[in-house]
């Protein structure tokens, strides 16, 4: 028999009723009843089991993934119905989200009582803010985020506004990471408060030379002498250690505080719940070496970016760096919007030094009171010329406005005459004062038409947001070269800006990074430190045959001129015999 | 992405910012369905938009009975009118990563392709440059095997193996759990497996015959290829692939809904091992 018990326990009244039925069906229940050795399970109650599932629940095609069906049905026996540990009745993360969505509904906390007027203590205006209504539009040019995002951004700029001294606020898109994204919000802090920064750097600025640098030298010093302690018995004294002659090339100054790509401060956000960060200012230095990298945000401010030529600061710098380039590229709006109309009156004498060009090219300007949106077909026109920036140039120097590295460091406007004519005197000595050829970049408010494009590809892509309903269709402009910034023209609040996209820049040939610089000389190469090959015995001797005295116009005897060449040769055997 | 996703692809692959916008997704949704319908399929799915320079590529699939092979695809122009794409051609595949310029949006275009003396990706040695010709309808089908074959995503259970060998979709399919999502085993390519079966199969504890039959994304080099990133409170996973930027895979845990859609201009990124942090 195969199975292991008796099908008949009694064969003899077997054998008198042969087709019974009941026995037959008692004996195969028992064998299906029978439990299983490991687990003791039954085959009988699992049938029972799934076959009852099958029915209640009726699904198509089961016999397709019955197998499956089984396995989970014998899955869930085993999984306990409570949780007995603790009670559970949603996700933790789940939990969290919710809590931290319930954070933010609640009210703000009222204001502190102040003396002032409510209308001095200047809000910040969010009536452009609404997100929802900018996620409507945004639907239809096929953007957007999950709605409870938006709303959570619309809420925390509303705390944001209310803590932070902020002067204008808007939402400025999302930047992907592979860890986490960043959510970022573009705000213009109120004058005092750039002010306040600039002051405080300046006086960071005048005590960082002197504290490290004397720490550093006192330590050399020690070493210096504890070094000297230790070797002063060796016979001969150590030289001189050499000095470096080699200058870093002056470093072009940040901007400071609200002015050109500071103008700006911004904040992130990993997500709904997770407090804002303010990012730092960016330096001249940090975008020029974000020109150069092509690196991926991980989502976690504080990473160390590591690549070849060395970027200065973290993810934050960098992060900080490609807003920037990408603010002074994907920042557009429709002809129009914008007027220079607005005097000059906000920028501060303390900036006006800064500015090599003495406030020449204009970088303030204000809504046009008269603004009438163009007709959808001139937005739609894909020579772009009814779209202009609305962000300053970068100069390839990574400032907005040039900076003159020439002889005098601190290059101001003014002093620049007096500058150059030093340089003309001191030329001799030193080759660098020769007079640099200022950066420029267009102006404020040029029209997209203006923009170099990339080899073969367009920079823009302009298109209708719908071309059934095309009575309510939209103009949506996107950047080829920054893959994601988009902007879009509504018919009543004017336009949006967004940018949502992994903060990279397109390229057409694939990123090539920079080639590492020539091996530095040690010491300057003469033929004392040349390797060369060793002549042979074979090239020696003919040199020494070459070089022979002139033989003597009288004959010698051959006895003595046979001498020296055999010593020679001895000589060349040994040494070949010593290689 | 299933057609009737397409909905309320707001709040799946929404999380990434770029989705099917309001207007092409009642156009796409109800022209999927007739599709299904002329063509007899099972299911019918949107696979993505390819953007082009004057004009987007709408590309949708189907099958009839195989979930995995008998994938045939269509497209189309304007998201209505859709046409047969056709099978890659050899020349198709081999040119198509040569190519740096965007699509036109114009299948009847034929483009010239430059293939470097040194070209390596090519099987034949060559004794100078050469151009060859391609045509942007060819180009297309090859873009759209590739990304299927490097960036299709399925979450493991979905596709079910058949004695038969027939791959049906699971209607078992009860979802991933948010411990599953986080790791990499348990999302598979969806495309025929180029490992053995028994590959496959042994590099998990809990083998399943009729389901570890596909390549796991975790073989994909280089390590950080792909993102995963479950968001909304555990509620959602969304894959990502940084080879392919603008292909995204949703999966919300715990329910049968999944899928992937492109929506790209069809460049493949080749810089990844730059972006990746080297000690990461």
């Amino acid at each position: 028999m195969l199975f292991g018990y008796s099908v008949t326990q009694n064969a003899g009244e077997a054998a008198e009723e042969l087709p019974n039925n009941e026995a037959e069906f008692f004996n195969a229940k028992t064998f299906l009843q029978t439990a299983s050795g490991n687990t003791g399970d039954n085959l009988y109650d699992h049938l029972t089991e799934v076959l009852n599932r099958i029915l209640a629940e009726r699904p198509e095609n089961v016999i397709d993934f019955f197998e499956e069906y089984s396995r989970k049905v014998k899955e869930r026996r085993y999984r306990p119905l409570t949780d007995r540990l603790e009670d559970c009745y949603i996700t933790p993360a789940a939990f969290e989200l919710a809590s931290h969505m319930l954070r933010a509904l609640r009210p703000l906390p009222a204001p502190a009582p102040s003396t002032l007027d409510p209308e001095d203590l200047e809000l910040a205006d969010m009536s452009r803010n609404n997100l929802l209504e900018m996620l409507f539009y945004l639907e239809q040019a096929g953007l957007g985020l999950p709605r409870p995002e938006m709303v959570f951004v619309m809420l925390s700029m509303r705390q944001l506004v209310a803590a932070k001294p902020i002067a204008s606020i808007r939402f400025w898109g999302k930047v992907l990471g592979t860890f986490q994204n960043y959510l970022v919000l573009e705000a213009e802090l109120k004058e005092e408060e750039y002010v306040r920064r600039n002051e405080e750097f300046a006086e960071q600025t005048a005590q960082l030379p002197s504290a490290p640098m004397s720490q550093l030298d006192e330590a050399l010093a020690h070493l210096s002498l504890a070094g000297e302690g230790a070797t002063s018995k060796v016979p001969r004294a150590l030289p001189a250690e050499p000095q470096i002659h080699f200058l870093p090339p002056a470093e072009a100054p940040m901007e400071p505080s609200g002015v050109g790509l500071n103008k700006k401060a911004y904040f992130v956000c990993p997500g709904i719940g997770e407090p804002w960060t303010e990012l730092p200012d960016v330096s001249p230095q940090q975008i020029r070496v974000a020109r150069q990298i092509h690196k991926a945000f991980s989502g976690r401010l504080d990473t160390p970016i590591q690549t070849h030529p060395e970027f200065p600061g973290q993810e934050r710098h960098l992060l900080r760096a490609q807003i920037a380039r990408i603010s002074s590229a994907t920042l557009v709006a429709p002809l129009g919007f914008y007027t220079f109309g607005a005097e000059e009156l906000g920028e501060g004498a303390e900036e006006e030094e800064e500015e090599a060009a003495g406030g020449e090219p204009k970088t303030v300007y204000s809504p046009n009171p008269h603004y009438q949106p163009p007709a959808l077909k001139d937005l739609l026109d894909s020579s772009m010329s009814f779209w202009v920036h609305t962000a300053p140039y970068i100069l390839p120097q990574g400032r907005t406005s040039w900076w003159n590295p020439g002889p005098d460091l601190e290059g101001a406007g003014d002093e620049e005459d007096e500058g150059e004519q030093l340089g003309e005197e001191e030329q001799e000595e030193e080759p660098k004062a020769t007079r640099v050829e200022p950066e420029s970049g267009p102006p404020l408010l040029t029209p997209l038409s203006e923009d170099a494009s990339l080899e073969t590809t367009n920079p823009w892509t302009v298109r209708p947001t719908a071309s059934v309903l095309d009575m309510f269709s939209l103009a949506v402009v996107r950047s080829n070269l920054w893959p994601g910034g988009h902007a879009l023209a509504t018919p009543t609040s004017g336009f949006y800006n967004v940018y949502i996209g992994d903060g990279l820049k397109y390229m057409q040939t694939n990123f090539t990074p920079l080639p590492l610089p020539a091996v530095q000389q040690e010491y300057p190469v003469g033929p004392e430190v040349l390797e060369v090959l060793d002549p042979s015995g074979q090239e020696e001797e003919q040199w020494r045959i070459d070089h022979l005295p002139k033989p003597k116009p009288q004959l010698g005897e051959g006895g003595e001129e046979a001498e020296p060449e055999q010593e020679e040769e001895e000589e060349d055997e040994e040494e070949d015999d010593e290689d | 992405m299933n057609a009737n996703a397409l909905l309320e692809c707001l709040q799946s692959i929404g999380h990434f910012g770029h989705i099917v916008s309001t207007e092409e997704q009642i156009v796409l949704q109800n022209s999927l369905l007739v599709l299904q319908n002329e063509n007899h399929f099972r299911n019918v799915f949107f696979w993505g938009k390819i953007l082009g320079a004057d004009k987007d590529y709408y590309v949708a699939y189907g099958y009839v009975k195989d979930a995995l092979h008998g994938n045939i695809f269509y497209y189309s122009n304007n998201g209505i009118n859709w046409g047969l794409l056709p099978q890659p051609t050899k020349n198709g595949l081999l040119l198509t990563p040569l190519c740096t310029t965007s699509l036109q949006g114009d299948p009847a275009l034929i483009i010239d392709v430059l293939i470097e003396k040194d070209e390596t990706s090519i099987e034949e040695t060559l004794r100078a440059a050469q151009i060859r010709k391609l045509k942007e309808e060819d180009r297309l089908a090859s873009l759209v095997r590739i990304i299927c074959s490097e960036a299709a995503v399925a979450p493991r259970g979905v596709n079910f193996q058949r004695p038969d060998g027939v791959i049906v979709e699971n209607l078992a399919f009860e979802g991933l759990s948010a411990l599953e999502a986080r790791e990499f085993s348990s999302f598979l390519h969806a495309r025929p497996p180029t490992q053995k079966y028994n590959t496959n199969l042994l590099t998990r504890d809990d083998y399943n015959y009729a389901m570890d039959f596909l390549d796991p994304l975790d073989i994909d080099i280089p390590e950080g290829s792909w993102i995963i990133q479950i968001l909304a409170g555990d509620s959602i996973v969304l894959l990502k692939s940084l080879f392919w930027p603008g292909l995204v895979f949703y999966h919300f845990l715990k329910t049968p809904r999944h899928g992937f859609v492109y929506i790209g201009n069809g460049k493949r990124c080749i810089d990844v091992p730059f972006m990746l942090s080297p000690f990461a």
